[in-house]
């Protein structure tokens, strides 16, 4: 069923899990440079939602059920910005330098994600709180991306991206977890390598992305198309 | 969809910037020259453009240490060298008084001498550059508001953004600080974007946000028609911009002081895009109307601009309504009894009904006879009282509408100079390269500055501007 590349990899000792994941990695950051691209959903760039998509990838392979990732792994991540948005407003008012006030804002918002998994435990819910600590570590380092953009772009911008890095995460997420790529790439392989011409074409791609239609709604409702001498 | 597709043609995206403008045109070089605003600053003004004076600049915690405070003037503005977007940019605008190296903020909040320190610590640790990097802060004049744009900023500075490419000007837009944006310029945070007309420097359409506004907010001002000062000047300041930086596509920002006249504010090598909204035009098209032009002096550049790109506002009215804008004054059209074609200026009156005409005037496209009869005609045995015009009107035709030549109808006319019975004819003149047909009235109009002025009746066909010359 599979193809040998993979039997090879398996056979040298490299978890199957692991060379599945691996693949995924073109797939997923090319739905990212598309969403980018094409759509105009900007996101924090191209790490940020590809470390969350694995991150709910950790948790639901953990949880052992892909609905758990996604929800185990939305709901830690808006635990962490809100935290993450409150504590900087607290420290607004100490006018700490940058690094000082990071890692403060990186300490409460650990330990209130730890009360969190905490609290997961007594409600019953085992797979929240037996998450393992790499999915953890890449969402609160999420707050450092966050609060920077807060400071260089201001709070809405910083929420709109955050939003929009969730949103992208969680669609590579659920396409990642399809069953039917999942089996597709571990039969087909090499299919991955296909990504690198997408990734041409969409780095030549001059056209308007989806999102320009709207934001320049204003001159395609009252241009004429164009006529003019 | 595809009426979608052929109107969003000429708008340039994020992609296209990035991909056929930034990368091919603004090299390394230019574009660390335009992110390093001091560089950048001192090299403008070894070319002769103005641009605000340097005071002061810190560019490590030991120079912090041992800056001076105290030797800072009343009003300046701190900036960190590598910012973008306007971030991390203090300005006071005064010192609180009887308090020592204290400022005050538009927002007549306080500024002392440590919560600059912090702030220029912050500058140096980078939190305001561009991927974080160390950076340094120096002190800038202030630039004074000009009277003219006083009512339409809420505090901050408006700045006038151009956008250069192969010399050119291509388009420009007004930036005016608002409430939203916390006085500063910035179209992102809530600033006002005006378009404005390349020809006269005059504002056309305006968006906030990205949506169309038409009023300052709050105010019953409007945001079209505002005439920029000195907008030759900002044009010509744009293009030795772009020759002495060397970024082929230029985001110039230009501010006008109150007494220094248009100043150099900034070089940017990634101009946004949100210019094209408060213009209500793609600047893909007109990008590509002046790629591989030849341009050899700025005044050409200059030039180009201005017939290229402007008169928009004009035409896009004359599109909507099909009626032509005049001015105030509008040259007129007559042919006169040899059939030649001769021209005069005309006042365009929509105070008045009718269309006048001087008798000299009348006399020389072919009504000398008409005049001489009519002026044998003795009047008085007529009483000009405002409500009998027409009986009197009426009364006249009766007895001589036949006997004189050419006459279509006699009229009475109050005026604040008088009241009179005048003789109306039938003539014909082009104004704006439209025939208009009209009856008109002919009196002595040789104290007056213009032999015609053309009333309501005649204007049907026409929009008056006032400012059209």
């Amino acid at each position: 069923m599979y193809d040998g590349f993979i039997e090879f990899a398996v056979s040298q000792g490299v978890p199957l899990s692991t060379v599945t994941l691996t693949l995924m990695l073109p797939i997923v950051v090319t739905i990212i440079a598309f969403f980018r691209q094409v759509i105009g959903i900007k996101a924090f760039g191209i790490y940020t939602p590809a470390l969350v998509t694995f991150a709910f990838l950790a948790i639901g392979l953990e949880a052992d059920s892909i609905s758990k990732g996604a929800q185990y792994g939305f709901t830690i991540f808006v635990t962490v910005i809100a935290i993450g948005t409150l504590v900087r407003i607290v420290l607004k008012k100490f006018r700490l330098l940058y690094l000082p006030r990071v890692a403060i804002m990186i300490t409460i918002v650990s330990l209130s994600t730890l009360a969190m998994l905490i609290a997961g435990g007594l409600l019953q819910r085992t797979g929240l709180a037996s998450v393992s600590i790499f999915p953890i570590l890449i969402m609160i380092m999420l707050v450092e991306k966050f609060v920077s953009t807060q400071i260089e772009k201001g709070a809405r911008t910083a929420i709109i991206l955050s939003t929009e890095t969730l949103i992208i995460s969680l669609i590579c997420y659920f396409s990642v977890s399809w069953s039917v790529l999942v089996a597709f790439i571990q039969t087909y392989p090499w299919i991955v390598l296909f990504t690198i011409i997408i990734n041409i074409i969409l780095g030549k791609w001059t056209g308007l992305r989806l999102s320009e239609y709207f934001r320049f709604k204003e001159i395609t409702k009252y241009a004429e198309p164009s006529h003019k001498k | 969809m595809l009426s979608l597709l052929t109107k969003s043609r000429n708008i340039l995206g994020m992609n296209a910037r990035n991909l056929k403008y930034i990368r091919p045109y603004n090299l390394k070089p230019a574009k660390r020259l335009a992110d390093d605003k001091m560089r950048s600053k001192r090299v403008l003004r070894k070319s002769g453009i103005p641009v605000p004076k340097l005071i002061g600049k810190i560019r490590s915690r030991g120079e912090l240490d041992n800056f001076d405070f105290a030797s800072l003037p009343n009003s300046f503005v701190l900036k960190p060298n590598y910012g973008f977007g306007g971030e991390g940019i203090v300005i006071v605008y005064g010192r609180k008084k009887k308090v020592n190296n204290t400022w005050i903020k538009a927002d007549r909040s306080v500024v002392a001498e440590d919560d600059l320190k912090t702030h220029v610590r912050n500058i140096l640790d980078g939190s305001f550059s561009r991927m974080n990097i160390p950076d340094f802060a120096f002190f800038e004049e202030r630039i004074q508001l000009l009277k003219l744009f006083k009512p339409y900023t809420f505090k901050g500075i408006p700045d006038i953004r151009v956008i250069v490419f192969n010399k050119i000007p291509v388009m420009a837009m007004l930036r005016l600080p608002t409430e939203a944006s916390g006085g500063t310029s910035n179209v992102h945070n809530g600033g006002i974007a005006v378009g404005i007309d390349m020809a006269t420097g005059v504002t056309t359409s305006a968006t906030q946000y990205n949506r169309v506004i038409e009023y300052v907010p709050k105010k019953r001002l409007l945001l079209s028609g505002i005439k920029i000062p000195f907008w030759q000047d900002i044009l010509e300041l744009a293009v030795k911009a772009q020759d002495v930086s060397g970024l082929g596509y230029l985001g110039a920002d230009i501010a006008i002081d109150r007494e220094r006249g248009p100043v150099f504010m900034e070089i940017n090598a990634r101009p946004g895009l949100a210019i094209q909204n408060a213009n209500q035009d793609g600047l893909l098209g007109r990008l590509k109307r002046v790629e591989g032009l030849k341009i050899k002096t700025t005044a050409r550049a200059v030039a180009i601009a201005q017939s290229l790109f402007g008169g928009e506002i004009e035409e896009g009215i004359e599109d909507i309504s099909g009626k032509k804008i005049i001015g105030a004054v509008e040259k007129i059209k007559f042919i006169d009894k040899n059939k030649k074609e001769f021209e005069i200026e005309a006042k365009i009156d929509t105070g008045a009904y009718s269309t006048s005409i001087d008798t000299e005037l009348a006399k020389r496209i072919g009504f000398e006879k008409t005049i001489d009869d009519f002026n044998q005609i003795n009047l008085s045995e007529y009483k000009f009282i405002p409500g009998d015009g027409e009986k009197i009107e009426a009364d006249f035709m009766e007895k001589y509408g036949k006997k004189l030549k050419k006459l279509e109808n006699a009229a009475v006319v109050f005026s604040s100079s008088g009241s009179s019975l005048r003789p109306v004819v039938k003539t014909v003149f082009v104004m704006d390269k439209e025939k208009v047909v009209s009856r008109v009235n002919i009196i002595d109009r040789s104290d007056l500055k213009y032999p015609m002025i053309i009333g309501r009746k005649d204007l049907k066909k026409f929009l008056v501007e006032v400012s059209k010359k």
